[in-house]
């Protein structure tokens, strides 16, 4: 028969944009939510409510408190999960737990998996072996923070951290490629050999897609364009087909949440629209072409032109973030920032010379940025330029864009449905024999 | 059609495939039973075809008196090392459930990798480059990545080469080895022994192997354009040199084409290497051009047999005379005693031996000339000359000729005699060329 061994393992792969969750062994995962959560903090409401203080919330957590901090982190209220994040309330912030691809909140990874667990998949973690997506260059203290995490509290059988470019090599049927993963947060270019990945030749850079979302947004902004969250309009129908917009105002709304329900739309223009330039941008050539219609939540519309070829080519051109207005921060960053071909060519010159014709012949593309439309031709035809004669270079991704957003997940689950991964976990025996620095022996 | 007319065979084959025709056409009118007619409309009109696997097989339902339940039961894995307890679905048959080990353990394969002990550490693997330490980092990820190197100097805390590691593992696993056997002539035949890992060979190639792979595509282009460029540069300068020496012989050899590298062929050229054939005094200057031609075509091949390089310089050197002088010239050279070809071929013979064809030449065509003046003469005195004899007798036989023109330079002057006779037994001298030419001149006075 062939190689399938179905245990029942459940595919984690907490990534900086979108949580995915499910059961290996299917084709795509069940839950899929923001990997954001909103909080309210429980403190700061009540003081609010005591003293009459009508600000729209700051940062709630330490202001001028020091002594309630310990109380307030405990009495935190997280919102998980689109459905929850979807609906505004008061003081309600916004909170990512991975900053610069490490975690730094783990109150929040634990609640996010909370919710999967118990209310995306309905499952009790005690019965099912974990296997979980980590970044490509993560920490020893990271890994061990998770199996502790894991195996204390959730008391799951069995674990395994698997790096994401791995999981995305099997996904596509290789054991050998370099994988391009460019997800919301970073981009990651890590090349891979038989199964591992080689961490000294792993690049990346902070331009991801939610660097490309804040381009966008800056950039309409600069033209005048003013995105109004969902929640800060009402539509009223005054006559059959004709609407009309009312500004409904929510003064303890956060900054952070309006920031975050303005993106959503800034990253939906994003998707729709942007292309990946087929050569790089250059303002003169693109000044005269057709702009694209889009249409607001709020019922107004706008024209897209420029910037539809702008803001991808900011992934092959970090420079060109700077050219856009209110985009400065970028500034001090940006020379060691380096564009995606470059980053590749790095990343394969500094691998063993015996295997970099391979890696140049199965280039991977992976991650919900690396869904813009052109732009495996695009990188394909930057390769070229810059590549050796000698070496094929070939890019390769799955035609269907939501095999490209999953692809890590997918590679988990095959990876955890085979019957000879099944003596690769790390289990909960060998956690409490050896502790959980062990796992770096297990889990290479 | 007209063949089958011609050879009587009758024009029968036309018919068979019209029968054939005429059948399947029956048969799709006639519906089989059993089946009603639009789904055999269906079919397309034609009978299926015969199923190529037996009908019995294609479903094995199982025997009845087997009770078939699929179960979720644990199982353990002996490639495991603690008893971890996962779940799987297992086909149970009647109540009785699968034993043996898990199926998939046996896949779970590992490589030997040495281990050695202090002591053994101590008396053969001590070196001055590696640690203890480090040779047991090296090991313990050895065997933790079955010996794939590239990995392993992927995680090695310290940066070392893969050539380096491969270096270290090899050497040891090899005087651990040679260490153990009872004597030498047993590992002898072992791989690690017979053929060692060589370090330098493996960062040559390497090394090569980076520089090639370095070459981007836009160098190349470069480098095309730059030689395409040096080409144009070099067959100017051959045009320009061989234009100016016509006086000196030269004949040059190809020097060997150079890699692919950028090393500009400027140099290949140079008139003074190798001359071949020591200049004359005096050589018609037409026979030089003429040289100097074929060798420019002949610089084109690298590698060529001289006995090639003859025949071309021959035929270019003949190609001014017709067929029939060419034929004289051969007869000449038979009756000499020379072969047409060289026995011998080497670089003097052949260059005496083109002399020699080119006098003759030279010869045949003042003789002709001179026959011709002679004629002229001759019409003119009214045939004062018994003994003229007929230009065409005498252009059929070379070998007259030697008599013919005894009996000229007997009416013109006989003290030449002697020296030609003498001349012409050697390879012939141009002298006879530089007589004639003050002689001619006397006839058409």
């Amino acid at each position: 028969m062939y190689g399938g061994d179905e245990v029942s393992a459940i595919v984690i792969d907490l990534g900086s944009h979108t949580c995915k969750a499910g059961y290996a062994g299917e084709d795509a995962p069940k839950a899929v939510f923001p990997s954001v959560v909103g909080s309210i903090d429980q403190m700061e409401v009540d003081d609010l409510v005591n003293t009459e203080n009508s600000g729209s919330g700051n940062d709630s957590k330490n202001t001028g408190r020091p002594f309630d901090s310990e109380k307030t982190k405990g009495k935190r209220k997280l919102y998980v999960g689109s459905q929850a994040l979807g609906y505004r309330r008061d003081h309600m912030e916004v909170l990512s737990p991975i900053k610069d691809g490490v975690v730094v909140d783990w109150d929040i990874v634990d609640s996010i998996w909370d919710h999967a667990f118990r209310e995306c998949l309905l499952v009790d973690p005690k019965e099912h072996p974990m296997l979980l997506a980590e970044p490509s260059s993560n920490t020893q203290q990271q890994r061990e923070r998770t199996a502790q995490l894991m195996f204390e509290k959730y008391e799951v059988p069995a674990l395994f951290l698997a790096k994401n470019a791995v999981l995305t090599s099997f996904a596509s049927g290789r054991a050998t490629s370099l994988v391009v993963d460019s997800g919301g947060g970073s981009t990651t270019v890590a090349p891979v050999h038989d199964g591992y990945v080689l961490q000294k030749a792993v690049a990346s850079s902070p331009i991801g897609g939610e660097f490309l979302t804040e381009c966008m947004m800056k950039s309409l902004e600069s033209k005048g364009i003013s995105m109004k969250p969902r929640y800060s309009f009402k539509r009223k129908e005054t006559r059959p087909g004709d609407f009309q917009t009312v500004d409904v105002d929510f003064p303890n709304t956060t900054e952070s949440y309006k920031l975050y329900s303005q993106r959503v739309i800034a990253s939906d223009i994003k998707e729709c629209v942007c292309r990946a330039p087929d050569t790089p941008f250059d303002e003169s050539a693109y000044s005269n072409i057709p702009m694209t219609p889009y249409e607001l939540p709020d019922g107004q519309t706008i024209e897209i032109g420029a910037d539809r070829f702008k803001v991808p080519d900011v992934l092959f051109n970090p420079s060109l973030a700077q050219t856009i207005p209110n985009m400065e921060s970028f500034a001090d960053i940006a020379p060691s920032v380096r564009g995606l071909p470059q980053m590749v060519i790095e990343s394969i010159n500094k691998c063993d010379v015996d295997i970099r014709r391979e890696l140049f012949s199965s280039i991977l593309l992976a991650g919900g940025t690396a869904s813009m439309q052109q732009l495996k031709e695009r990188l394909e035809k930057d390769l070229l330029e810059e590549s050796p004669q000698t070496a094929r270079v070939k890019v390769l991704a799955s035609g269907n864009s939501t095999e490209r957003r999953f692809s890590v997940w997918i590679g988990g689950s095959i990876l955890a449905s085979l019957g000879s991964f099944q003596q690769m976990w790390f289990s909960k025996a060998e956690y409490e024999e050896h502790g959980a620095s062990y796992i770096q022996r297990k889990c290479p | 059609m007209d063949a089958k007319d011609i050879l009587g065979l009758p024009k029968t084959p036309l018919t068979v495939p019209q029968e054939k025709k005429s059948r399947p056409q029956k048969d799709s009118q006639r519906k089989p039973d059993g089946i009603s007619r639009e789904v055999y409309a269906l079919t397309g009109g034609l009978a299926p075809l015969m199923p190529a696997v037996d009908v019995s097989q294609l479903k094995r339902r199982p025997q009845s008196d087997e009770k078939v339940t699929w179960q979720w039961l644990p199982f353990t894995s002996s490639a495991r090392t603690d008893n971890l307890q996962l779940y799987h679905w297992v086909r149970v048959v009647n109540g009785v459930p699968p034993t043996g080990d898990y199926s998939f353990a046996k896949y779970n394969k590992s490589v030997n990798v040495v281990k050695y002990t202090d002591e053994e550490y101590e008396k053969y693997l001590t070196d001055p480059t590696w640690t203890r330490e480090e040779t047991d980092q090296l090991f313990e990820l050895c065997e933790r990545f079955d010996l794939r190197f590239i990995v392993i100097a992927d995680r090695f805390p310290s940066s070392r080469t893969v050539e380096d590691l491969k270096n270290r593992y090899y050497n040891v696993s090899r005087a651990i080895l040679v260490a153990r056997a009872a004597s030498p002539g047993d590992v002898s035949g072992h791989p690690l022994v017979k053929e060692p890992y060589n370090v330098s060979q493996e960062i040559e190639r390497k090394r090569a192997l980076s520089m090639i792979l370095s070459q981007t595509k836009q160098q190349e282009r470069k480098d095309a354009e730059v030689l395409a460029e040096a080409k144009r540069i070099t067959e100017a300068r051959i045009a320009a040199r061989s234009a100016e020496e016509s006086d000196m012989p030269v004949a040059s050899n190809v020097s060997p084409e150079s890699n692919e590298k950028n090393i500009i062929p400027v140099e290949t050229v140079s008139p003074s290497s190798n001359v071949q054939i020591p200049p004359t005094t005096v050589a018609p200057p037409t026979s030089t051009a003429d040289n100097l031609s074929t060798l420019n075509s002949l610089r084109g091949m690298r590698v060529y047999l001289r006995t090639y390089a003859l025949e071309q310089m021959v035929q270019a050197a003949s190609s001014s005379a017709g067929l029939r002088t060419i034929k004289r010239v051969e007869q000449t050279l038979q009756d000499l005693g020379v072969n047409l070809k060289p026995k011998v071929p080497t670089k003097s013979v052949c260059a005496e031996h083109l002399e020699l064809r080119k006098e003759i030449l030279t010869l045949l065509n003042l003789q002709k000339q001179l026959q011709y003046k002679e004629a002229e003469g001759s019409s003119h005195r009214d045939g004062s000359y018994a003994e003229t004899p007929g230009t065409p007798k005498r252009s059929q036989r070379a070998g007259e000729q030697d008599r013919t023109f005894i009996p000229d330079s007997i009416s013109f002057g006989g003290e030449r005699v002697g020296k030609r006779d003498q001349k012409r037994k050697a390879p012939a001298p141009p002298s006879p060329a530089q007589s004639k030419r003050p002689r001619k001149l006397k006839a058409s006075d």
